[in-house]
């Protein structure tokens, strides 16, 4: 029987045009020009040098890194008890529940940012940081319970019995014998969750001000101004730093079946 | 029942929602020290009276009694009673040493006697050599094992065992058996076993509570319940498999009408070829070995006999005598 | 057996922080917003609506962003239906680098990925560059800050939504049943169309419900390569919020892209339940 190529032709097409930008970005960052030009008729590193000079990212890098965190746990603290209480109790509308936590998802997130800035930080009268954390951690909800969820769907409940009959009380049976088996499921969903709200744009981008910046909207403030490579080499680092980061947690913890 | 029952369950009635009960009006007694199984196919209750006993599932109504005390709504950590699932349940992240442990580790017993008493658990299970491997690196058998010494190390009042062998295989699970048995004997310990199977039943139990819809439709000795079935429903699942109605067949097998029976019923081997006043023609004829096995065709209905090899000369198609003797037939109500 | 025990005070006091977090902290603000399009002067109206289709500025951007969403939904579901069937059938070695490729997009900033069209797209970018020397054509295409290059930057960015949807679904097609099409005398393309297709619907629902309000919400792609002339949506969404202060407006837009968004989801997921409980 002859197998047609179309697909894997189509495949191959799809998967050059996904990756081959990358590959353009990847040469541009070592690019000697001084301006944009593709391709580069020599290469150095001074687009790397400038990148770590421009104020601007080693400050929105250090807001980016720690709402990352901080929203990731907030999100993780109070979207694990969310997955457990789902999974495991009757609980009346449910469904409702559970539209309501995935609303932060549906909702365009331009929208969200822009609601978050108007009547949050500027009519409330709170920090823009607060509104950007808010904003944040209501997005990776979504995530950290659906993962959590999957993760705990395939542990048996008879294990949790066991441990009942045993003499573990409701406590003590989650952070003994619950908690260490969805470990992967936990670290997965952290994982999504921070790299989610490091690349963040929309939510981000009305929740901009002095001092208050994630490192994407400076990139794109940045290439409102400037049209050289110095962008290229950001993203290159930090394509790099994702790349890395996963793949760091992935033989720690080993997380790709939860992917 | 009477009041000197080790465990005692009254008038209880289960159910998993607000509909329909599973379990209705149970009353049981079991005695100190004794096995009792409680047998009966899928959905009969079995598995949910169980769970109710360990405190997994509160009941809508009724009681449950242990060594005198109530512990109806006593929460599943509090009642000191083990548990032996059918999928084994156990920890997954943890040793053999450490599942055994884990009970013992909630009462907080001390360190020594704790590795102590692990490993005596799991020399009586033959794994002492296994008690740093984890559950994915053990077999069924093995696992098995270990979800038993984890059960009985915390000396618990009762054992109570859900279809543990029904995931090994036939030889393993004969095997299992016999070392079940003997625990139980060496540890005095009160079993409650949950099963399906009735040859399992027959083997291991002092006594066997057979179950129906959520009811008991009888209980007795191995003995008693296997030779003397009540119901048709016990004497079909016990293997008495030509069941007739009274009225039917009364005449011609030379048994009284009446007497508040319904039904009458014989074990294959009880069926007489060869000779008799019954006409009956081998629809099939099965070879098994030691035995063979007839199915013949009558004018009441179908009848299976089983006799030996050497009394097995007819063939299928061919007309031939039989009788069911009236001393041999079990007379049942319902 | 049920496997849940009845809802108990356990199971809300798990539940409140999340769901009052949300309550609290992140419902009112946005149903304020929605509801301040409704507020004309000191009552309520659609008054608000009525001025912004009105325009036909406003009109034609709303129009644009929907035929480009439109678009790019039937693109990716063309290019990627073949591409998820070869995903299935590549040899399972290859199968996790592949996926990992997929994923990669999906990792980084749309900030990186629109920028590389702006390198490759440009005047004096790759594709330009190579039309004009090897002679096909006498001056450079004018692509970027046409919809032509929102279009191509999107696809790109929605791509892997839509890929990883089909090939999720077709990994879930019941084992032997390719084979058991083929047995009966199949063609290849007989087995995608009568057996393939009508099995992993749902997943083409919801890639294509990704897709589609992914493109209708999406910011970067038309800000960075549409340029002023190409306003789509959230571009329009901007300026009206960040650039005039024109708040009326800006609660208008954003009332118009969650109701289409959230129509888009009802309507096609609605039905692709409907088919699956019939089936």
């Amino acid at each position: 029987m002859r197998e047609s190529r179309f697909p894997i032709v189509m495949l191959g097409m799809a998967l050059l045009f996904l990756v081959g930008p990358f590959v353009v970005v990847f040469i541009s960052a070592f690019s000697g020009d001084r301006t944009l030009a593709f391709p580069p008729s020599s290469f150095s590193l001074q687009w790397f040098a400038k990148v770590l000079t421009v104020e601007a990212f080693q400050a929105s890098f250090v807001t980016s890194m720690w709402l990352g965190v901080l929203s990731t746990l907030l999100a993780l603290l109070m979207g694990i008890p969310v997955a457990y209480a789902l999974a495991r109790y009757q609980v009346p509308g449910a469904e409702v529940i559970r539209v309501i936590l995935t609303s932060p998802l549906i909702l365009p997130a331009l929208v969200v940012g822009l609601a978050l800035l108007r009547y949050f930080v500027l009519i409330g009268n709170n920090s823009i940081s607060f509104g950007l954390l808010i904003g944040h951690t209501a997005l990776l909800l979504p995530y950290a319970v659906r993962v959590v969820s999957a993760s705990l769907a395939n542990l048996s409940r008879d294990i949790e019995d066991a441990a009942h009959s045993l003499g573990a009380n409701r406590l003590q049976t989650f952070f003994r014998v619950v908690l260490p088996n969805i470990r992967g499921g936990v670290a997965a969903a952290g994982v999504l969750a921070f790299i989610t709200s490091f690349n963040q744009v929309p939510v981000s981008l009305f929740l901009t001000g002095p001092g208050v910046s994630t490192l994407p909207i400076q990139m794109l403030l940045y290439m409102e101004y400037t049209y050289d490579p110095t962008i290229a080499a950001l993203s290159t680092l930090l394509i790099l730093f994702s790349i890395l980061f996963v793949l760091l947690t992935e033989r720690l913890l080993g997380i790709s079946k939860y992917v | 029942m009477n009041m000197s029952d080790f465990l005692s369950l009254e008038n209880l009635t289960l159910a998993y929602t607000k509909g329909t009960a599973v379990v209705e009006g149970l009353h049981l007694g079991v005695a100190e020290g004794e096995l009792v199984s409680l047998l009966g196919p899928s959905g009969c209750g079995k598995t949910t009276t169980m769970r109710a006993i360990a405190g997994l599932l509160v009941p809508r109504a009724g009681t449950v009694h242990l060594a005198g005390q109530d512990i109806t709504h006593l929460p599943a950590n509090k009642r000191d009673i083990g548990l032996v699932f059918q999928s084994y349940a156990l920890f997954p992240h943890l040793s053999t040493f450490e599942n055994v442990a884990f009970g013992l580790r909630m009462r907080r017993v001390g360190k020594d006697e704790l590795a102590h008493r692990v490993m005596e658990a799991l020399r009586t299970v033959g794994l002492a050599d296994f008690a740093e491997r984890l559950p994915a690196q053990l077999s069924g058998g093995q696992q098995q094992r270990v979800a038993l010494a984890r059960a009985f190390v915390i000396r618990p009042r009762l054992l109570l065992l859900d279809e543990p062998l029904s995931n090994l295989d036939a030889k393993l699970r004969l095997e299992m058996r016999a070392e079940l048995r003997r625990i139980q004997r060496e540890l005095g310990i009160t079993m409650l076993y949950v099963t399906h199977d009735q040859g399992e039943a027959l083997a291991l139990s002092d006594r066997i509570v057979i179950m129906r819809l959520g009811k008991i439709e009888q209980m007795g000795t191995p003995e008693e319940v296997y030779a003397k079935p009540k119901t048709s429903f016990v004497a079909q699942f016990m293997g008495w498999d030509n069941l007739y109605p009274l009225e039917t067949i009364a005449g011609v097998v030379g048994l009284p009408a009446s007497a508040g029976y319904t039904h009458a019923s014989w074990r294959p081997e009880a069926v007489l070829i060869g000779s008799g006043n019954l006409q009956g023609r081998v629809l099939a004829r099965t070879y098994q070995g030691q035995s063979v096995e007839y199915l013949l065709e009558s004018p009441f209905g179908s009848v299976k006999a089983v006799v030996a090899v050497e009394q097995a000369q007819w063939h299928e198609g061919q007309t031939l005598n039989f009788a069911l003797p009236a001393e041999k037939a079990a007379l049942l109500k319902g | 057996m049920l496997s849940q025990s009845p809802a108990r005070l356990a199971a809300w006091i798990l539940l409140s922080p999340a769901l009052l977090f949300v309550a609290v902290f992140f419902l009112p603000p946005v149903i304020a917003l929605l509801l301040e399009s409704f507020h004309v002067g000191q009552t309520y109206g659609l008054q608000n609506y009525l001025t912004f289709f009105a325009d036909d500025f406003n009109r034609e951007v709303y129009w644009r962003t929907l035929w480009i969403s439109l678009l790019v939904t039937l693109v990716s579901a063309l290019v990627c239906y073949p591409a998820a069937y070869a995903v299935l059938k590549i040899n399972p070695r290859w199968r996790g680098l592949i996926i990992g490729l997929i994923i990669l997009p999906l990792m980084t900033s749309p900030v990186a990925r629109t920028y590389t069209w702006l390198v490759v797209l440009g005047r004096e970018g790759i594709v330009n560059k190579s039309l004009v020397e090897t002679g096909l054509l006498q001056e450079p295409l004018r692509i970027l800050f046409t919809e032509w290059a929102v279009f191509i930057g999107l696809l790109q960015l929605m791509m892997p939504l839509m890929l990883l949807s089909l090939v999720s679904a077709m990994e879930n097609l019941p084992k032997d049943v390719v084979p058991a099409a083929r047995s009966l005398g199949a063609s290849e393309g007989q087995v995608f169309w009568r057996v393939i297709l009508p099995l992993t619907r749902e997943g083409l629902v919801v890639g294509g419900t990704l897709v589609f309000t992914g493109c209708v919400t999406a910011y970067v792609t038309p800000a960075l390569l549409g340029g002023p002339r190409v306003t789509m949506l959230a571009t329009l969404l901007y300026q009206k919020a960040g650039v005039t202060v024109d708040y009326a407006a800006a609660a208008v837009i954003s009332a118009v892209m969650l109701l289409t968004t959230l129509l888009v989801n009802f309507l096609l997921r609605g039905r692709a339940v409907k088919t699956a409980r019939a089936a």
